[in-house]
């Protein structure tokens, strides 16, 4: 018997009161693997997601992770989940940005020593060192967005599910995602995203929601902004460049 | 990871988190304790107007002192976390709570640690002005147990904090009435009054909440005022609150979330 996939979604069904938004969605997304979400504004990505992460229980239908059923398992899910939500919410703006992804990891379960070395990491991977210590108030929005992604990364989750992540984000900001995209998929993570057109952060599978049900859009979409450059090469550029 | 280490993590993690955030507020982080001092002062000019036959002025300003830090913990205590977890809703910052691993509901239910922490010093300091300042007489011998009782009376109280915030994640704020009860519970408590005035319809409501047994105890630890009961039946009070409606108080916030999980409204503000 194959390895279960990472994560699976069979039979997904939910309703909000009268109006069906999910109808026995059927997903897996396999470990070193992108899948992707792309729909119109109301279609009910942001529900997908969030059933996907368990945030939201399913009407119908089990959500699993490496074979288990999340409900039962929640424990092990949410150490190994990495989410973030669309807009710019979720930050605490008299915090600084330290702070907040000291938090984020104590909520995490994330032992002091390991809390602060990861927090450096991160500080580090997504250029965010000069604004450590600033508190989030006085950050802009696409400054802002980048702390949401570090806190997503922060505990090292091996699945990762974004939702519209490139909101805000500058050019170099897009390419330090990309980059930790890579390195998530390279160690064998996943990812999961929604926006509401296809992104080129990496390639992968994309599938379109459309009242309630997963149509296949395309396999191993490319990238398009990165073809000529790398996400390394093309933020060292960008940083050159202000 | 032992289970309770996990649970503890998060909780201190909001602990800390909450500290910085008064922190960020100085001016309203000093200006807590001012009020109860003000409340004292007013106390202590009353208790100087008006005589009654069983206080001497000292000992109704003594008796009022006390039902006055406890008000302020009381208030504290059920107010300000239901206020923070509306507050987590909007600012959508509750999502983080609910990816946490281990349990969501001992995560929301520690928004409650660092306002009792906060009252608790504060009413600490407070009791110290009234010494000072009002020549509030202390039972020195007796003050040091004033603490463990506090605390368990802290435990016997969170239940009514926990199913508040049951409530603002089920109908996202603070149910219709909640300041109704911390003034109800003052009343019944006998926290500016003896509660031997209350009509006998309503002195049943005084045994049966943790404030009665509470304020008994911590008059008699911190200013030597007799108990009406034994202090083994008031401190046997608390504690079966702390072992009965805590874990009870608990399971009703878990089924609150699961139940907001499951329409969809969890979110929602």
């Amino acid at each position: 018997m194959g390895e279960a996939p990472l994560l699976a979604l069979e039979g997904v069904t939910k309703d909000w009161g009268e109006r069906p938004v999910l109808r026995d969605v059927d997903l897996q997304i396999e470990s070193g693997t992108a899948t992707g979400i792309v729909g119109n504004n109301g279609t009910g990505k942001t529900t997908l997601l969030r059933v996907a992460t368990g945030i939201v229980v399913a009407d119908r239908g089990a959500v699993r992770f490496r074979g288990a059923e999340i409900e039962t398992h929640r424990v092990r899910f949410q150490r190994e989940l990495g989410f973030l939500s669309a807009g710019d919410r979720g930050l605490y703006a008299r915090l600084t940005v330290r702070q907040n992804l000291d938090f984020w990891g104590g909520l995490a379960g994330m032992p002091g020593r390991r809390r602060r070395s990861r927090i450096a990491s991160v500080l580090a991977d997504f250029h965010l060192g000069e604004l450590a210590d600033r508190r989030v108030d006085r950050l802009s929005m696409g400054q802002r967005q980048r702390v949401r992604i570090a806190a997503t990364f922060l505990h090292e989750p091996s699945l990762v599910v974004l939702d519209e992540p490139e909101t805000s984000l500058d050019e170099v900001g897009v390419a330090l995602l990309a980059e930790a995209l890579a390195r998530l998929l390279g160690q064998g993570g996943a990812v999961l995203i929604a926006s509401p057109e296809p992104l080129d952060l990496c390639s992968g599978d994309w599938w379109r929601l459309d009242r309630g049900r997963l149509e296949p859009l395309g396999q191993g979409i490319p990238r398009q902004a990165s073809e000529a450059q790398s996400p390394v090469a093309l933020a060292t550029t960008s940083a050159a460049r202000r | 990871m032992s289970a309770v280490r996990g649970h503890m993590q998060p909780a201190m993690a909001v602990v800390k988190r909450d500290l910085l955030l008064s922190w960020s507020y100085r001016l309203q982080f000093v200006t807590g304790i001012f009020s109860g001092f003000v409340s004292l002062a007013v106390f202590y000019y009353i208790s100087r107007l008006v005589r009654v036959e069983e206080f001497s002025p000292e000992a109704y300003f003594a008796f009022a002192a006390i039902g006055i830090v406890i008000f302020t913990v009381l208030t504290s205590t059920l107010q300000i976390p239901q206020t923070t977890l509306r507050q987590e809703l909007v600012a959508g910052t509750f999502e983080r709570f609910l990816l946490a691993p281990w349990s969501s509901a001992v995560t929301v239910a520690a928004l409650l640690v660092f306002p009792a922490l906060y009252a608790l010093t504060s009413v600490i300091g407070l009791i110290g002005v009234g010494a000072a300042v009002f020549g509030l007489q202390l039972s020195w011998a007796t003050v040091p147990l004033a603490l463990p009782i506090a605390i368990l009376s802290l435990l016997a109280f969170a239940p009514f904090g926990v199913l508040l915030l049951a409530s603002v994640i089920r109908i996202k704020k603070a149910p219709p009435g909640a300041n109704y009860m911390i003034a109800g519970l003052s009343l019944i408590g006998g926290l500016y009054f003896p509660i031997a005035l209350l009509p006998g319809w309503l002195r049943w409501a005084s045994e049966a909440q943790p404030l009665t047994p509470a304020v008994e105890l911590l008059r008699s630890t911190l200013v030597g005022q007799s108990l009406a009961d034994p202090a083994w039946l008031s401190l046997g009070k608390l504690f079966a609150f702390a072992l009965v409606a805590l874990p009870a108080s608990i399971f009703v916030l878990r089924r609150a979330i699961d139940a907001g999980r499951l329409s969809g409204t969890i979110l929602e503000y």
